[in-house]
């Protein structure tokens, strides 16, 4: 028995409900052909409108259960990225979303209307929850009017489905969701990462050099969850689920608690294939409990 | 690139709590160039992966060294033969030993002799007559292994060979590879601008996709050591940004 596992979602047709997270899958060319299999659709490396070199090592950091990033969004601007990926993408059989930040909510809007109507570009994914830029970023996710003024700025600009990626650092994600949902957002992603930091005992020094970074990984899980939960409950539009998403069980825990989709990031990392393996396991479970499509798989959302 | 489950064949202690596990790893014993490394994951085990040159090959197995310091290697170390770590490889760009110079010296500390093995084979299978330069702390720590013309020991209390660094016994020769502490790289990169180094940095995917493993460059900006590196040439690094407070990274 074939397992419907498509999902019609913030404007897109997907034919699974999984998909690569930014900055977890670069562009989509580093990797070859491996897992593209089982892909929904990936979301690109954040960009901004110029070129940024990043922060310096140490970048990354391993921690219980998870892992510290200051990447510090390094990527090539928006120009290179429309002259260097979009035209692959176009191609592929799966759907391509970039990742927008700005530090002005103009800078989202003119990024939002530069990839407007490129040929590879499926979607935009608003990112207002980077913990690692020194401008923008975080700022604009934990305060819903600033939330919203980036939504409109982006929506504004473009035709193209519009989805907002949030940050847990909120006393209350259903605030900021519904903010974005009133703005014009197409779909909501929770969560980005955790702020964290970890200290080198033997030089008395934060271990990143940006001093503090993203927590990502299972360590996060049950937090994730909960916050997906609580933006899935607050809003109408689909919440694409995502936090330390290691197999299918853990995808399975956010589709029930709300979510339309996952995004699969830091796993990748360890096992290129397992995006792969998420969307057959997510299949397998539909099937071992007599659901013949992920539509069928019961949700637990009770309304306010 | 090849991810497969290898297995343990056998570990053998080559210095001072420093051990070469032989894993049985096929596609990637027969692909791997000398200053590439492997990704390996093992359960129970850390979250991500940890990134090993591979230190020689024999048929279908490579060889990886490392040194027991923390909980993974702990774990790595407990292994039975017979036990499956998955690799992920060859990854990286390694060195270039093509036919040319006549000498090379292969000069490494510690844990840096870890590519050294397969850059002797590579060498010497491109006429180059081959010096090997090996230094450590004190004589225990040597890797006792050794495959050269010349070999050349150095330690920092002069108890076995030369009394100083690897760097500072180092004879003339056409080509100068490295690999070791970034201190030590640096000292190599102000005396021979052209040598070629493996680099060590925190490393999160292997695959060019995190961008965890930034290595600053001389002419600015960052790329990737699992990428574009390890092997740099080493006036290439801006080697004063490049952390050298911080653990060897390649100990898990």
């Amino acid at each position: 028995m074939t397992i419907g596992l498509s999902v019609e979602l913030g404007g897109l047709k997907l034919r699974g409900p999984v998909l690569a997270a930014s900055g977890t899958f670069g562009y989509g060319t580093e990797v070859p052909l491996l897992e593209r299999r089982a892909l929904a659709a990936m979301v690109s490396k954040g960009i901004f409108l110029r070129p940024r070199d990043g922060t310096p090592p140490p970048r990354i950091v391993e921690t219980p259960s998870g892992m510290l990033n200051a990447i510090g969004l390094q990527g090539p601007g928006v120009e290179a990225l429309i002259r260097d990926y979009a035209p692959q993408w176009a191609v592929w059989d799966f759907p391509v979303l970039v990742n927008i930040n700005g530090e002005t909510a103009a800078e989202y809007g003119e990024l939002a209307a530069r990839l407007d109507g490129v040929p590879g570009i499926a979607g935009l994914e608003v990112n207002i929850s980077c913990p690692n830029v020194e401008q923008g970023g975080l700022f604009f996710g934990n305060d819903p009017r600033a939330a919203a003024a980036v939504t409109e700025a982006v929506r504004k600009h473009t035709d193209l489905p519009v989805w907002v990626k949030l940050t847990p650092m909120v006393t209350d994600i259903g605030v900021i969701a519904r903010a974005c949902e009133a703005a014009g957002a197409d779909a909501i992603c929770a969560i980005n990462t955790f702020v964290g930091m970890s200290i080198d005992l033997n030089s008395r020094q934060p271990r990143l050099s940006f001093r503090t970074g993203g927590l990502s990984g299972p360590a996060i899980r049950p937090l994730a969850v909960h916050l997906a939960h609580q933006a899935a409950r607050a809003v109408t539009i689909p919440v694409v689920g995502i936090g330390g998403i290691m197999c299918a069980d853990d995808a399975l825990e956010f589709l029930i608690a709300g979510c339309a989709a996952v995004q699969v990031g830091t796993a990748t990392f360890a096992n290129p294939c397992a995006i792969a393996e998420v969307n057959d396991g997510i299949a397998a479970f539909l099937a071992s409990h007599g659901f013949a499509s992920l539509s069928d798989l019961p949700r637990y959302l009770p309304r306010d | 690139m090849f991810l497969l489950d290898g297995h343990l064949v056998a570990r053998r202690e080559v210095a001072r709590r420093m051990f070469v596990l032989s894993l049985d790893a096929p596609q990637i014993a027969n692909s791997v160039r000398a200053g590439q490394f492997v990704n390996l994951g093992w359960s129970p085990g850390p979250l991500l992966r940890r990134p090993f040159s591979v230190y020689r090959t024999d048929g279908d197995r490579i060889e990886v060294i490392l040194k027991a310091v923390g909980v993974g290697t702990a774990q790595l170390l407990a292994m039975m033969p017979g036990e499956t770590i998955s690799c992920l490889g060859p990854l990286g760009h390694g060195f270039d030993l093509s036919p040319g110079p006549t000498s090379v010296a292969l000069v490494s500390g510690g844990l840096g002799v870890a590519p050294m093995p397969l850059a002797a084979r590579e060498a010497r299978a491109a006429g180059m007559s081959v010096t090997w330069v090996h230094g450590a702390r004190t004589a225990e720590e040597l890797c006792t292994e050794a495959d050269a013309d010349e070999v050349i020991w150095a330690t920092d209390d002069g108890s076995q060979g030369f009394a100083g660094t690897a760097v500072a016994a180092v004879p003339d020769a056409d080509l100068v590879i490295a690999c070791g502490p970034n201190r030590m790289l640096a000292a190599v990169a102000s005396r021979w601008p052209d040598a070629q180094v493996a680099v060590e940095t925190y490393m999160g995917c292997g695959t060019g996709v995190c961008l965890g493993c930034a290595v600053p460059l001389e002419r600015g900006g960052y790329d990737r050591a699992c990428k574009e590196g390890p092997v740099y040439r080493a006036a290439d690094i801006q080697w004063a940004m490049l952390p050298s407070h911080l653990p060897y990274a390649i100990s898990a």
